[in-house]
């Protein structure tokens, strides 16, 4: 049996009379690829976001490797492995995609709070950094502003911070959310090459990306739990296909 | 003083107060727009008042009609000139912009005219007091509560009753989805601008009685419409006039009892609203 | 070959190094000390200014806080050093220096504490709110502050028991104000290079992002108002020593407003723009306001409008786009 490393119980959340959460089970473990898939509004955001600690749910538990991380801020969360991406880009775009990645390694390094040795001096970091951006096929953009790099390496660079934080779930909230479809192929690459500890969930509408990269997928619908199981029976499951497959094929 | 003449001068300065801010409050609700020259809309509009009255002989109430059309007018030139290329900046490019454009309208208002006091001359019908049966007080701060009073009942009906006013509530709370309703926030915001500095020129020339009006007065009561609006909460007119009621009356107790850093307890007083609750008395949390 | 990245990896290594220009502003103090002894007070004034500018520029440049309260800790060290030399005979500089630091930087502490919790108009309100407190507070503590009159003639001691500030020649002021923003300069340079400086940037350009990633974005942001009090307090301190005097006027918004115009006309989050702009701002007051105080009011107003639509990184924003253009064409 793999160990779970991520695990929520009876997760509630409402905003005043608006159920965006309602008893919410789901399991990730280690070396996981899990899907989330729901129609706009599903609660799947709102989800990661209680994750992480972003929102606080009104109800329910978020343990991590049997731990309970409800009431931990994100920092506390992230230092014991959750990272995520948004589904909006959240980079700091003023600065170059090596120090977006800096930021990241350092603050996991613990030194981003030391205040008298230059970050420039600090080579472990620096190194760290560029062997990321490497694998991620961003190393000759590391001297460029993010916000003059084509939005599809932007997406890179989302996951290229979140892998900063080396954690043991990553989060990714439609990493191919926004980019054009002759990019799209570098962030399946780059999804595809996550090291197999990492355990991942992701949000994602792409059918084919989902079925291609998940061995297991939840379906959302308000706020809830609708179906559960490996991408073979969610493409056999009829109210899927009526709920959301139908509508999702009926829009496209 | 009894305590009912207290309450009436404490209660005029309010709602000079609330005539200024409400504008600003909407404005800034909607867009978010940090617009520290507002002020200057109302001392353009005191002057335009006092002018109106004083070289054209017009009548008071045509006098602040005038007023409210002029600033108005004015205050669409400068909108779409130079508010609109910063709606998007940063708050501290807003702030600066804002307080250069004061610096101008000082510095304007000092060529063009003088740096003395103005004196708003009222006709025969304002000047001494009216008896109520249970007090006299004066006619003018009588008819300056009553006109606030109205204004804001209008006001208030205007936002909770009309389709503008529904527009205008559901872009303050959330401009994305009112855009994507198809609310034209940019032309909301393009009226509400015009309007809320009409007003102000309005209060202005109405408070010039009790505010006084020389070049200075943008500056001297910026941190008072501040004080109003961030106390009364973003885009909320009845939230605005409560705050300016009770910052009225504060204020006018204060420098009765304590003429010496009786504004301590002001500030004090909004310091601690502000940080109990960011969005103000009446405000909704946002988010 | 050189490995992708590696050119962006020296960039980052050399960016704290110190570059031949940056010893220019230096060189032109010592220069303007000789040229123009007879505007030292004007330049020990400028020089306080580009200290509190600088100051400021920590909180709003790099960590991205807008407040319109920062002469709350100008005020504060400038009063410190003033109660302490009145009424406890307290008039060594240099630890005077030291007091304003903790005071200030105490009440930096404290209040970022409770008000960095908020945000946009309210952030301003409360820093606003905070600093009238003080400047109330100065006005009605009269037995200590000397309320409205403020303290007057004041007397300190020989720096290092040997150089007496003269009241009327200002050479041994101006070195000391020169000295005094150097050692805060180079500090505060370390710190925007450092790491924390670098996750100040990073709470600048996205805070969601700088949560995400686990920094402590608040404890950073408490840190960070407390060195920049602190620092304020200095340049306020440095006021007294050198006029020998202080007044309501260290507290005011007046103060506080020309130093975000100050640090906002030079650019902002640059480290020079401090220095460019203090000199800019204050040798055109200088020259203009006295003449002609209400032409320089709207000279200054214009300025501001037109560097809020045109030129939002300032003079030394003007200056890099200017270089980058050159050097686009000598590659042409």
């Amino acid at each position: 049996m793999t160990a779970v490393l991520l695990e929520t119980r009876g997760l509630c959340k409402n905003f005043g009379a608006l159920e965006v959460a309602r008893e919410v089970g789901i399991r990730l473990e280690a070396g996981a690829r899990h899907a989330l898939i729901g129609p706009n509004g599903a609660g799947k955001t709102t989800l990661v976001n209680l994750l992480t600690g972003l929102l606080r749910p009104s109800r329910g538990r978020v343990l991590l490797r049997g731990e309970d991380v409800t009431h931990l801020t994100q920092a506390g969360r992230v230092k014991r492995g959750i990272a995520r991406t948004f589904q909006i880009n959240q980079l700091f775009r003023g600065l170059t995609v090596l120090e977006n990645v800096y930021i990241a390694v350092a603050e996991r390094m613990g030194v981003a709070s030391s205040m008298i040795r230059p970050a420039g001096r600090r080579r472990d970091v620096i190194d760290q950094a560029l062997r990321l951006l490497e694998t991620l096929k961003l190393a000759d953009d590391a001297g460029r502003r993010v916000a003059e790099l084509p939005y599809g390496r932007q997406r890179l660079v989302e996951i290229a911070i979140a892998l900063g934080l080396e954690p043991r779930v990553l989060l990714l909230d439609e990493p191919a959310a926004g980019v054009p479809g002759a990019e799209s192929h570098i962030i399946l690459d780059a999804i595809a090459a996550l090291p197999d500890e990492i355990g991942v969930l992701i949000i994602e509408h792409d059918m084919d990306l989902v079925f291609r990269f998940a061995q297991q997928i939840t379906v959302m619908v308000s706020g809830e739990i609708f179906a559960e199981g490996t991408p073979t029976e969610i493409a056999a499951n009829r109210d899927v296909r009526a709920v959301y497959l139908g509508s999702a094929a009926a829009d496209g | 003083m009894d305590l009912v003449s207290i309450a009436l001068g404490g209660v005029a300065s309010g709602m000079v107060l609330f005539i200024v801010s409400v504008g600003l409050s909407v404005t800034m609700g909607l867009m978010g727009f940090v617009n520290l020259a507002h002020g200057g809309f109302a001392m353009l509009g005191g002057y335009v008042i006092v002018y109106a009255m004083d070289a054209w002989g017009l009548p008071f109430f045509v006098a602040l009609a005038t007023g409210f059309v002029a600033v108005a007018a004015i205050s669409i030139v400068l909108e779409r000139l130079l508010y609109a290329p910063l709606y998007r900046a940063s708050e501290l490019d807003q702030v600066l912009f804002t307080i250069g454009l004061v610096f101008v309208m000082i510095a304007a208002i000092t060529l063009g005219i003088g740096p003395e006091t103005q004196a708003l001359v009222l006709p025969d019908w304002l000047r001494g007091q009216t008896d109520l049966g249970f007090i006299s007080y004066r006619t003018y701060s009588l008819m300056v509560i009553v006109a606030g009073t109205l204004l804001a009942i209008g006001l208030w009906l205007g936002f909770e009753r009309t389709r503008f006013g529904a527009q205008i509530r559901a872009a303050v709370d959330n401009r994305r989805m009112a855009q994507s309703l198809g609310v034209d926030v940019g032309r909301l915001f393009t009226i509400t601008f015009a309007f809320g500095s009409g007003l102000a020129a309005v209060g202005g020339g109405l408070g010039a009685e009790i505010l006084g009006l020389d070049p200075q007065y943008p500056l001297r009561y910026l941190v008072y419409f501040l004080i109003v609006v961030s106390v009364g909460g973003l885009g909320r007119v009845s939230g605005v006039f409560f705050a300016a009621v009770l910052i009225g009356i504060l204020d006018f107790v204060l420098k009765l009892y304590y003429p010496k850093g009786g504004t301590l307890f002001i500030y004090a007083f909004t310091l601690v609203v502000l940080l109990l609750r960011p969005q103000g008395l009446f405000g909704k949390r946002s988010g | 070959m050189t490995p992708p990245g590696f050119a962006a990896a020296q960039a980052l290594a050399a960016r704290h190094r110190f570059k031949w220009w940056e010893v220019l502003p230096w060189v032109a103090a010592i220069a303007a000390f000789f040229l123009f002894p007879t505007y030292l007070s004007f330049g020990t004034q400028v020089l306080i200014t580009i200290l509190f500018a600088l100051s400021l520029d920590l909180v709003m440049g790099y960590a991205g806080i807008v407040t319109l309260g920062h002469a709350a800790f100008f005020g504060a060290g400038a009063y410190t050093v003033g109660i302490l030399a009145l009424h406890f005979g307290w008039n060594e500089p240099l630890s005077g220096l030291v007091a304003a630091a903790v005071v200030a930087g105490a009440i930096g502490f404290v209040s970022g504490v409770v008000l960095l919790r908020t945000q946009g108009l309210a952030l301003l309100m409360v820093t606003l709110c905070t600093m009238a407190l003080l400047e109330e507070s100065a006005n009605m503590g009269a037995a200590y502050t000397g309320g409205f009159d403020g303290m007057p003639g004041l007397e300190f001691a020989p720096i290092f028991g040997v150089f007496q500030f003269d009241p009327l020649f200002f050479r041994a002021q101006y070195l000391y104000a020169l000295a005094v923003l150097l050692v805060c300069f180079v500090l505060v340079r370390a710190l925007v290079y450092s790491p924390f400086g670098e996750s100040l940037t990073g709470i600048r350009e996205n805070v969601l992002r700088m949560h995400a990633v686990g920094a402590p974005v608040q404890r950073r942001l408490v840190v960070a108002y407390t060195i920049s009090a602190a620092l304020a307090g200095v340049a306020g301190a440095v006021f007294t020593q050198t006029t020998a005097f202080v007044n309501l006027s260290v507290l005011g918004l007046d103060r506080a407003a020309g130093v975000l115009i100050v640090l906002i006309l030079g650019g902002y989050g640059r480290l020079y723009g401090a220095f460019v702009g203090a000199v800019a701002y204050m040798v055109l007051e200088h020259t203009l306001a006295k003449a002609y105080p209400t032409a320089w009011q709207l000279g200054i107003g214009i300025v501001l409008i037109v560097v809020a639509l045109y030129a939002r990184n300032g003079i030394l924003g003007i200056a890099e786009t200017l270089r980058g253009r050159l050097r686009m064409r000598r590659a042409s």
